[in-house]
């Protein structure tokens, strides 16, 4: 019998080959117990072979916890990360740009691999879910066959090169970057420089400064195109900024050079990750992303060490041989471009084509939305919509940052048959970019960290709002909605002008699905902005939540005025006194709908234990007292609407000790309220004995409250108040689950 | 002999369009795992009943997938088996018949009256484009096995065609057998040495 490996030998890149038959020869050491399940893991992930939800062997089945118990029982992939248990591979596509071929071999896998579907993921990857580990080799060959990697899809390693997708066909933009994004790319891929990293690294290109496109401010080296006049020339740069990034403390960009020529580009990059990886946190992973160090070290600093950095960077010809292809990179249209010529146009055309169509800069081309819902497609689909690119655009595929497709180059009289086309296939909803088109990412579903079902969340919006979106005003139209299943932001919730990321309560001795309320942050500008937590509401409100939420915006806006200056304008008191009936929480009994997640008949938890009137009192002293924090916390985000650093900084402070003196206090009632005996006695009962630890991020969130209590900061801007703000966001989201370990009879 | 592909997959669609809407399935599936209703170590339930025309709803065992599947615009039990296939087409084959046929007769228990599947014609996939490329060639190869192996299980002669012709799709055939001409308890007793995974 043949094997992949034999039948595709000639088609695979002999580099990209060995790196699979590596990867394949460590699977087998870790299956015989030789190679360390912590190195196997690491680089595992750099193929991006990702762990998922239940893969440690345990799921609640709504009833009590099960252990599944896979065949291979005693074989880890990781640390607690059984072998048997489906996995995630993610599949790196730089710059989201695909070929009709590749789009065919993705869909091929999908339908062998990961049952028949194929998911876009935020950042222009596409990712197989439920795979088994013991075929990622082979899918990992049939991808490198027709030009696909996966290396360094995870791990803490350069993650995929995004760009915006209308690269080359933008009216806006300074000049295409995608083949920027393409060489970058091809120069970083498994650079020696980019292999000590305490964290993963993500680039992004975007071709204007105004739109949203690219994202470069939260990224943690983005590129923005520029051009400047030198001795009469018109050179090709960027601005370069780097230490941005979402997570759960997202920082914005700083600019570190305001214009590097394209000779510069590669070799600054070369030097930024080299400091990068010498200067950057190994030990402590939850500190180790590349915005940690830019401030720690401020950008002066930082930018003093690059540029010293970039005296030492040894020659390379790589660093400016690329610019001798750029000419070559020229997109090839199916078809000439025409205008579109009064043929009678389909139900639905005028709607979609309002909404899904952008005229190109090119004249009688467009560039055209496929709409996915939460981002998934059938390998049917694929197939499908291979046909239709060749048909009309040819290899001009590209993958959005929004979760979706966008086919460029269609000549515009092809509009409306290639519309017809795509409704055949269900690929042609209208409302691309809208209210309707919302961004998630995995969540509950499949993700191990995932604490709310976004998937399931987004699912339930999208339904609604499709139904009465005719019924909307424009401006509630124009809204984006980004979703994440906990603190980690992979669904982008900081960015949107509503945002919501899912978190858990407890009422009685049930735990009820939550999400935080984040809005006002910005998409254009290239994620100018990020919005704040306004509170948690249970997940079962949110459909109510928004729509009291738009409601008040339409009645109340301004002429003109934007969701964010309206967020602004109406300011964080008031927000909260709307959302505040949203959070009086219902009882199992009065409403066991409320202790569902969406999407899920699982019940979290069941009401077969009794609860002991002791805990009942020390529980309800602790809501008292966690409540007390929690309004402090509030304090502090009306202080920095205010502009009061100072006074969000005294308050974001205050309310860390009150929430760490509640679990105190369950454990202590006479602590007092001396700050100094608080912190002492919090440490050594939670954290010196790891009970305040979050399962991942460990005693990180504590931490913050140590590092505020040993020392006031030395400069207060509005950067480091957003920041303590957060933290203690965070660190109240983690005393509430600690006293739900500690103290609750929590059932699951 | 006829290699086994890495996955074999068995449908039996539905009559016609049920009541039952795709999202009613999913407490079912999850009702089945807490109360181990079909065989198999069962995982999860995924929901991809947005998509068109997609996989639909899912039961995910470590052995085999359950699917509410809504493929082709039919809605059907698409049991498809990933782990542990026997090491012939035969015992592969009747080993997805039956688990296919009993989680659709699960199923039917589940909206008597509503959800009726068609036993009479049964979608069978080779997910495995090394082995089973999707070639005429392919087909007329395995197409007298596959017959008579399908026609031993109905104890009735079977036809059997090619689901599509596109070299890229997955290979599949239909196999189809007169309405009247078996009977399932029958069938379930022929099939009725497969004890695994009980
Ligand atoms: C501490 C752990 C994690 C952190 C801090 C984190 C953070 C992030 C952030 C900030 C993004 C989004 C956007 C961007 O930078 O452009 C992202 C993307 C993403 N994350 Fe996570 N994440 C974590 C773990 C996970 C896990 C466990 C999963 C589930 C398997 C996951 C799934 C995703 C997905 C699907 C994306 C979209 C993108 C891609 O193609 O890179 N993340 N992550
Ligand atoms: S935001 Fe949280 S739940 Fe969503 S994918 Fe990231 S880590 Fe998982």
């Amino acid at each position: 019998m043949t094997s992949w490996k034999e039948l595709l030998q000639d088609e695979i890149p002999a580099e990209m080959g060995n790196l699979i038959d590596i990867y394949e020869a460590q699977m087998e050491l870790r299956k015989q117990g030789k190679l360390d399940e912590k190195v196997f893991a690491e680089s595992r992930l750099r193929k991006g072979v990702y762990g998922q939800r239940y893969d440690n062997g345990q799921r609640h089945d709504g009833v009590q916890t099960r252990e599944l118990t896979f065949p291979s029982d005693d074989i880890v992939k990781g640390p607690d990360t059984l072998w048997d248990a489906p996995g995630m591979q993610r599949i790196k596509i730089p710059y989201g740009g695909l070929t009709a071929e590749q789009l065919e071999v993705l869909s091929e896998l999908a339908d062998e691999y990961s049952g028949g579907i194929l998911h876009i993921t935020t950042r222009q990857d596409i990712q197989l879910h439920y795979v088994h580990i013991d075929d990622t080799p082979d899918l990992m060959r049939r991808l490198a066959a027709v030009g696909i990697t996966t290396q360094e899809a995870c791990g803490n390693s350069v993650r995929n090169i995004t760009a915006c997708s209308l690269a080359g066909v933008c009216h806006d933009e300074v000049f295409d970057v995608s083949p920027y994004a393409d060489a970058m790319t091809q120069f970083l891929l498994g650079h020696d420089d980019v292999q000590d990293f305490g964290r993963k690294f993500k680039v992004a290109f975007s071709g204007c400064a105004g739109h949203a496109c690219g994202l470069v401010k939260m990224h943690d080296l983005g590129l923005l195109a520029q051009s400047r006049e030198i001795e009469g020339e018109t050179v090709r740069g960027f601005t370069v900024f780097v230490g941005g990034g979402l997570g759960t403390v997202p920082h914005q960009a700083k600019v570190l050079a305001e214009f590097v020529s394209e000779e510069e580009l590669l070799p600054l990059t070369q030097a930024v990750a080299r400091v990068f990886a010498r200067l950057g946190e190994k030990k402590n992973r939850n500190r180790a992303r590349l915005k940690f160090l830019v401030a720690k070290l401020g950008i002066d600093e930082f930018r003093g060490l690059v540029e010293e950095e970039l005296k030492i960077v040894p020659p390379d010809e790589r660093h400016t041989a690329y610019m001798d292809s750029l000419g070559d990179f020229v997109y090839e249209p199916a078809k000439a471009g025409m205008a579109l010529n009064g043929a009678a146009l389909p139900d639905g055309f005028a709607e979609w084509y309002r909404t899904n169509v952008y005229k190109q800069a090119q004249s009688g081309y467009s560039t055209i939305t496929l709409h996915t819902p939460l981002g998934d497609f059938t390998a049917e689909q694929g197939f499908q919509l291979a046909d239709i690119a060749r048909r009309y655009v040819g290899d001009n595929i590209r993958l959005t940052v929004e979760q979706n497709f966008v086919l460029r180059w269609v000549a515009d009289a092809d509009l409306p048959a290639i519309y017809r086309d795509l409704d055949a296939i269900g690929l042609a909803d209208s409302g691309a970019g809208t209210i309707v088109d919302i961004t998630s990412c995995p969540g509950t579903d499949t993700c191990k960290l995932g604490i709310a079902s976004s998937r399931g969340l987004t699912a339930e919006l999208r339904t609604r709002l499709v139904e009465k979106i005719n019924l909307l005003p424009d401006a509630v139209r124009d809204l984006k909605i980004k979703v994440s299943g906990c603190f980690n932001s992979c669904g982008q919730h900081h960015v949107a002008d509503i945002g919501f990321f899912g978190n858990s309560r407890r009422s009685g001795n049930h735990k009820m699905p939550h999400f935080q309320v984040v809005l006002g942050g910005q998409w254009q500008q290239n994620a100018g902005s990020y919005g704040l937590a306004c509170g948690a509401v249970p997940a079962k409100s949110v459909p109510d939540v928004l729509e009291a939420l738009t409601e008040r915006y339409v009645a109340e806006r301004a002429e003109d005025e934007n969701f964010q200056t309206w967020v602004k304008e109406l300011g964080r008191k008031e927000i909260k006194a709307m959302l505040q009936p949203f959070t009086k929480l219902p009882s199992f009994e009065e409403n066991p709908a409320f202790f569902s997640d969406w999407g899920d008949s699982r019940v979290y938890t069941i009401d077969d234990i009794g609860v002991g009137e002791c805990a009942g009192e020390v529980v309800s002293l602790f809501s008292m007292e966690i409540s007390r924090a929690e309004s402090t916390h509030f304090e502090a985000l009306l202080a920095l609407d205010e502009g009061d650093f100072a006074a969000a900084d005294q308050n974001a402070y205050k309310a860390m000790v009150l929430a760490a003196r509640a679990l105190v206090r369950t454990k202590y009632l006479d602590v007092g309220d001396d700050y100094n005996v608080i912190v002492q006695e919090f440490r050594s009962r939670f954290y010196d004995t790891e009970l305040i630890y979050d399962r991942f991020a460990k005693g990180k969130f504590a931490r913050y409250l140590f590092k505020r209590h040993a020392e006031a900061p030395a400069r207060i801007n509005e950067d480091y108040a957003h920041q303590i703000i957060d933290e203690t966001q965070l660190f109240i989201e983690n005393v509430h689950s600690a006293e739900q370990r500690i103290n609750g009879v929590i059932v699951g | 002999m006829i290699t086994v592909p890495n996955r074999l997959g068995v449908k039996f669609s539905l009559k016609q369009k049920p009541k039952l809407q795709p999202a009613d399935i999913l407490p079912i599936f999850q009702r089945w795992i807490q109360e181990h209703a079909v065989p198999g170590m069962l995982i999860d339930v995924i929901d991809y009943k947005h998509v068109v025309e997609g996989p639909g709803v899912i039961l995910v065992a470590d052995e085999a997938d359950y699917a509410y599947d809504l493929g082709e615009g039919q809605a059907g039990l698409n049991y498809i088996r990933k782990r542990d296939l026997p090491d012939n087409l035969s015992a592969a084959l009747r080993l997805s018949f039956h688990h296919a046929l009993h989680a659709a007769k699960a199923l039917e228990a589940e909206a008597p009256g509503d959800l009726i599947f068609d036993y009479s014609l049964a979608k069978i996939s080779f997910l495995d484009r090394m082995n089973y490329r999707n070639q005429p060639e392919v087909f007329d190869a395995v197409r007298a096995e596959i017959a008579e192996i399908v026609g031993e299980i109905y104890g009735a002669p079977v036809e059997v065609s090619r689901v599509n012709d596109d070299p890229r799709r997955l290979f599949a055939v239909r196999a189809t057998v007169s309405a009247g001409n078996f009977d399932l308890d029958d069938i379930a007793r022929r099939l009725s040495d497969i004890r695994e995974l009980a």
